[in-house]
């Protein structure tokens, strides 16, 4: 198709050609193209079949109002091909076809539309029950837009940015630019949100001028050059908004491309103040088949002549209901379409210069009169016009029909801001009633349409947000005030809605295909504001959010007289605002993790290593998953673990050990020097969240050892719980600036004596001693600990030494036979001994008694008002709670269960916690939290197993621990 | 948690940062006494009442304080005491 060429405001660029596929065709677009647009340049006007008739649908608007434009691109449905820029080499395909688009094998549905009314999906098929699955089944084959098969994989690179401002503005034509500008002169900074690649709005293509000779497309480049000039502002194009809440908070997406280094991100933005100045749209008319492919509104016509030198018919027939579509019907006509006829719908007050154009350019101008009916299929072969009172028809031959009723605010920032919306005669707009603090808005969304006034608003509204974000800017706002009370107000506008005798193929929702007899059919039913006759009807609950049906719905419904509001009123908007991919929302994708300072070293040690939590650990060193010789060595020689991922804590102060008492359940104060108290933390309900060790290292002077998982909450638990008492103390987190290497087993001493001066003897630093020591001069706190169940060491030491202790002591070891130990071989040795991991052998509603750690608990120390001391009271005794128990399997020669399968007996009982086959016992043994009922020792488990079948297999509670139940190694 | 929220330490900062800590129900109770209906209360019972309330937050991603505010629970917005004893 020939592009008309030279026009000042075409933002394609001729012979830079993109070519891409559609369907079987190669076709080719231009750099500047939008999917859409490049495909109706290459003559496809069925773009598309509608969700329910499957009737043809085309080019409407052109900023993805509607579902009518979407398309599958590269393998992505529900692509709004009028807003995706054309990038060479993709392949489009229609969606919601079976053939072709022109040639839709169910398009057959459209002649049975009679047999579905309003809400029939909801109304017909619930009886018999049996009938819904079937009925769904055929229904989900024919209706929907676009397919997605269950394993889709989103491409694309997706990001996420949080930027801040003194104001934001929403919306890049004239009175935005403005408002931005005004701003930016206070000295403020300000972001710029625009929907459409340029800034503008909808004075960038229009060639009228005001009565100064210069052109509207100038004059609005011109001040979008001067915000680009401004470094203050960050504008972001191709950038709709989705979201406005409090505070100034105002979320959007942004489109990029090949040339970005996302193809779309998130942006959330806070504002001190934000102005809306999103502007209008055009508010379609309802008459038959108000949309076959070749009814458009006149500015999409319009613009694809001037933005991407695309005539949309030869001879076009115009209805209109604002002096904007005489203007686009003018400008076309220069351009060299041919225009059959103009239908107004007022009867008078047209713009007297428009009315002239058209009289010197020889087209009828038909006041009063308005498009009725669409003739043709797949493209539009003539239009029937009426006049208004529908007394007297004409039949035009046109392959264009440009028809809207009016224009429609664009208010959806406003509502999601919580203004209060009023219907306003006037304009027939939903205006602001009230703006929240911090709420401006501007130019066009309020009715006004002269540049004068759209951009004098635009000032006054950037000066308020100014002063709203702390500029001191009083007189200018009473200045810009002044001003725009001297320019021309809001523009009366056209509440018409829908051509007289019209109402069975009119279609209110395209994208739902609801049509005005639907709507009516629903208010028969007894649904009678327009917000249940959304519900009901679902119109404007599609992909296009209302866009279509936003402002004729409740114009419609108040016009009937059925309607118990005197006035329109207006449907709720909900963010997005614009359809969102789930894919932008999910943002970018960092996998981020905290190493230990053993990393690479434990890497070059053969080292398999795992995400747990925030960290990424060793979870064992061989190929073998069960670590059979990781664990014997353990046993039976010396293992070394990696073990800094701990919590650990410092807390000193003249209150720290009231703060100990508060949180751990035991005693604190009983403390001796040189002994780690072993103690556990509980929530408010009694139930186990934490357990760890406890030093005093001087008075008022404490460290402790948290799990891992709570190493990152505990400064708040401490604060939390202490928040009304005004303590004084300290606590410093030093997870992160010490590690821990976990010496273990029979042959740890020996190991140890080798790299240290210090007296490791059992006698010096027995079990549960507590040490500090110098390793070759490096300061390690050692700990006599024994979560393996063998002899071992904890060495806390600054996380820098870490690799050169670990060298140290690998080094020292040799000779017993010293081996790295991961994660997995650590879970086997600790449940043998039936050391408790808290999360593994506890859920969240488990207490301290239930596993077994109520010993922990001094109840004498009351006056601590100790956290869960209520609940543990309470619950010492409690019938019917999951208890910790240990088994071993009826059949010692089987597999272990698997970790957190059901324990059942007609229903679930329990589950296992934690099993593994024990190469220190040979057999399987495990640890499970079951119904009291089932804890006595001897008591069948059955345990149901993934995939087993219904072939249960059957455990036997045993006393645990299973290994060295008198702790004798420990203490060795 | 659109809002904005003035830690005592740190300033006007964005709701994100902030984890909530519930409504201020006052100390801790002695446990002297204390039946477990009335434990229940204090640790689980919240009055939920629309409108303007004093209540706990943390500046988790900041400097760590705990310290209350008053929140309009209606308007999901933070109100300067100032403005409530002038309102008072």
């Amino acid at each position: 198709m020939n592009r008309l060429k030279h026009l000042p405001t075409l933002r394609i660029t001729p012979g830079a050609a993109r070519s891409f596929t559609y369907g079987k065709h190669t076709f080719e677009g231009l750099q500047g193209d939008t999917v859409a647009t490049a495909l109706f340049a290459n003559g496809v006007r069925v773009f598309g079949r509608s969700l329910k008739y499957h009737r043809p649908r085309g080019l409407y608007s052109l900023d993805g109002e509607c579902s009518n434009t979407l398309m599958e691109v590269d393998g992505v449905p529900n692509v709004r091909t009028e807003t995706t820029p054309l990038t060479a080499g993709i392949r489009v395909a229609a969606q919601n076809v079976m053939g072709r688009p022109e040639l839709d094998l169910l398009g057959v549905l459209d002649a049975f539309s009679w047999a579905m009314p309003a809400g029939f999906y909801y109304r017909m098929f619930h009886r018999p029950a049996r009938v819904w699955p079937l009925a769904i089944q055929q229904i989900r084959k024919a209706a929907g837009l676009g397919r997605l098969s269950p394993d889709f994989r989103m491409p694309g690179r997706f990001d996420e940015i949080y930027p801040a401002a003194d104001v934001c503005v929403l919306g890049g034509g004239p009175a935005g630019l403005s408002a931005a500008l005004a701003a930016a002169e206070r000295g403020l900074r300000v972001i710029l949100l625009e929907a459409r690649p340029w800034l503008g709005g909808a004075f960038e293509y229009r060639a009228a001028d005001d009565g100064d000779g210069v052109a509207l497309h100038r004059k609005a480049r011109d001040l979008a050059a001067a915000v680009a000039a401004r470094p203050e502002i960050r504008v972001f194009t191709q950038a709709p908004a989705i979201g406005v809440y409090s505070d100034g908070q105002v979320t959007a997406f942004q489109r990029g491309g090949p040339d970005q280094s996302f193809d779309e991100r998130y942006i959330e933005i806070r504002a001190a103040a934000v102005v809306v100045a999103t502007g209008c749209g055009e508010r379609p008319l309802l008459f038959e088949h108000n949309e076959r492919p070749g009814v458009m509104q006149p500015a999409c016509a319009q613009r694809l002549a001037r933005t991407w030198g695309l005539l949309a018919g030869t001879e076009a027939v115009f209805s209109v209901g604002h002096d904007l579509g005489l203007e686009a019907a003018v400008d076309l006509f220069d351009l060299g379409l041919k225009v059959a006829a103009v239908a107004d719908i007022r009867e008078d007050g047209q713009d007297p210069t428009l009315v002239k154009a058209l009289a010197q350019r020889n087209i009828p101008l038909l006041k009063g009169w308005v498009a009725r009916k669409a003739h043709g299929g797949n493209r539009v072969t003539g239009a029937t016009l009426t006049s208004v009172n529908g007394r007297f028809h004409r039949r035009l031959t046109c392959d264009l029909l440009a028809a809207a009723a009016g224009l429609t605010p664009a208010t959806g920032p406003l509502t999601l801001a919580q203004s209060q919306l009023a219907f306003d005669p006037h304009t027939g707009y939903f205006l602001p009633r009230t703006l929240p603090k911090g709420l401006q808005a501007a130019g066009r969304l309020l009715g006004l349409e002269s540049w004068a006034a759209v951009t004098a608003s635009g000032r006054r509204a950037g000066l308020q947000a100014a002063a709203d974000a702390g500029a001191d800017c009083q007189a200018a706002i009473r200045e810009s005030e002044a001003a725009l009370r001297d320019l021309p107000g809001a523009v009366r506008g056209s509440k018409f809605v829908i051509a007289p005798g019209c109402g069975r193929k009119a279609f209110i929702c395209f994208d739902e295909d609801t049509t005005v007899k639907n709507v009516d059919q629903a208010m028969a039913m007894g649904f009678d504001v327009p917000e249940l006759i959304k519900r009901f009807t679902s119109a404007g609950t599609g992909p296009g959010q209302g866009g279509i049906p936003g402002h004729n719905l409740p114009l419609y419904v108040a016009q009937t007289g059925l309607s118990p509001d005197a006035h329109p009123r207006p449907t709720t908007a909900r963010p997005p605002l614009v359809p969102t991919l789930l894919a932008t929302y999910a943002g970018a994708q960092h996998d981020m993790s905290k190493r230990t300072p053993l990393h690479d070293l434990q890497v070059a040690c053969g080292g398999r290593m795992e995400r747990v939590g925030v960290w990424t650990r060793a979870r064992r060193f061989t190929d073998d998953p069960r670590c059979r010789t990781e664990i014997l060595n353990v046993r039976t020689n010396v293992g070394l673990l990696d073990a800094s991922t701990l919590g650990k804590f410092l807390i000193f102060g003249p209150d720290a050990l009231k703060a100990l008492q508060r949180v751990y359940v035991s005693d604190m104060a009983r403390m001796t020097p040189g002994r780690a108290k072993y103690s556990a933390m509980c929530n408010d309900d009694g139930c186990i969240t934490d357990d760890g060790v406890v030093v005093q290292t001087a008075e008022n002077d404490y460290y402790f050892t948290t799990s891992t998982a709570r190493a990152g909450v505990t400064v708040e638990w401490f604060r939390y719980h202490t928040r009304y008492d005004g303590w004084c103390y300290h606590l410093v987190n030093l997870t992160d600036a010490y590690g821990v290497l976990n010496l273990a087993g029979p042959k740890a001493r020996e190991v140890l004596s080798r790299v240290t001066t210090a007296d490791v003897s059992n006698a010096a630093f027995p079990y549960m001693g507590y040490r500090e020591m110098a390793i070759h001069g490096v300061p390690v706190r050692a700990l006599r600990l024994g979560f393996v169940g063998e002899l071992s060491y904890e060495l806390h030491v600054p996380s820098s030494y870490m690799p050169a202790l670990w060298d140290l002591l690998m080094e020292a070891g040799r000779l017993e036979g010293i081996r790295p130990f991961g994660l997995e071989a650590q879970n086997a040795l600790r449940m043998e001994k039936g050391h408790l991991i808290i999360g593994s052998e506890s859920e969240q509603r488990t207490t301290l008694h239930d596993v077994g750690l109520g010993f922990l608990w001094q109840r004498e120390k009351a006056d601590q008002r100790l956290v869960g001391a209520a609940a543990l009271m309470q619950t010492e005794r409690q019938p019917g709670r999951l208890k910790l128990v240990g088994f071993k399997m009826a059949d010692p020669s089987g597999p272990p269960p698997r970790d957190g399968s059901p324990i059942v007996d007609a229903r679930i009982r329990g589950y296992v916690c934690t099993a593994r086959y024990s190469f220190t016992l040979k057999e399987p043994v495990g640890l499970a939290l079951v119904e009291d009922g089932l804890a006595q020792e001897g008591a069948r488990l059955a345990i149901y197993e993934d995939g087993c079948q219904g072939q249960l297999t059957h455990a036997v509670v045993t006393p645990y621990p299973f290994y060295d139940p008198e702790g004798r190694r420990l203490r060795q | 948690m659109a809002f904005t929220i003035t830690c005592p330490v740190c300033g006007p900062r964005d709701g994100y940062e902030f984890r909530f800590g519930g409504e201020d129900k006052g100390p801790r109770p002695e446990a002297a006494d204390l039946t477990p209906a009335a434990w229940c209360d204090y640790v689980h019972m919240a009055d939920s009442r629309p409108g303007v309330q004093k209540e706990w937050w943390v500046h988790r991603q900041g400097c760590g304080a705990w310290f209350t505010i008053h929140r309009d629970t209606v308007a999901n917005q933070e109100v300067s005491l100032n403005l409530l004893e002038a309102a008072e």
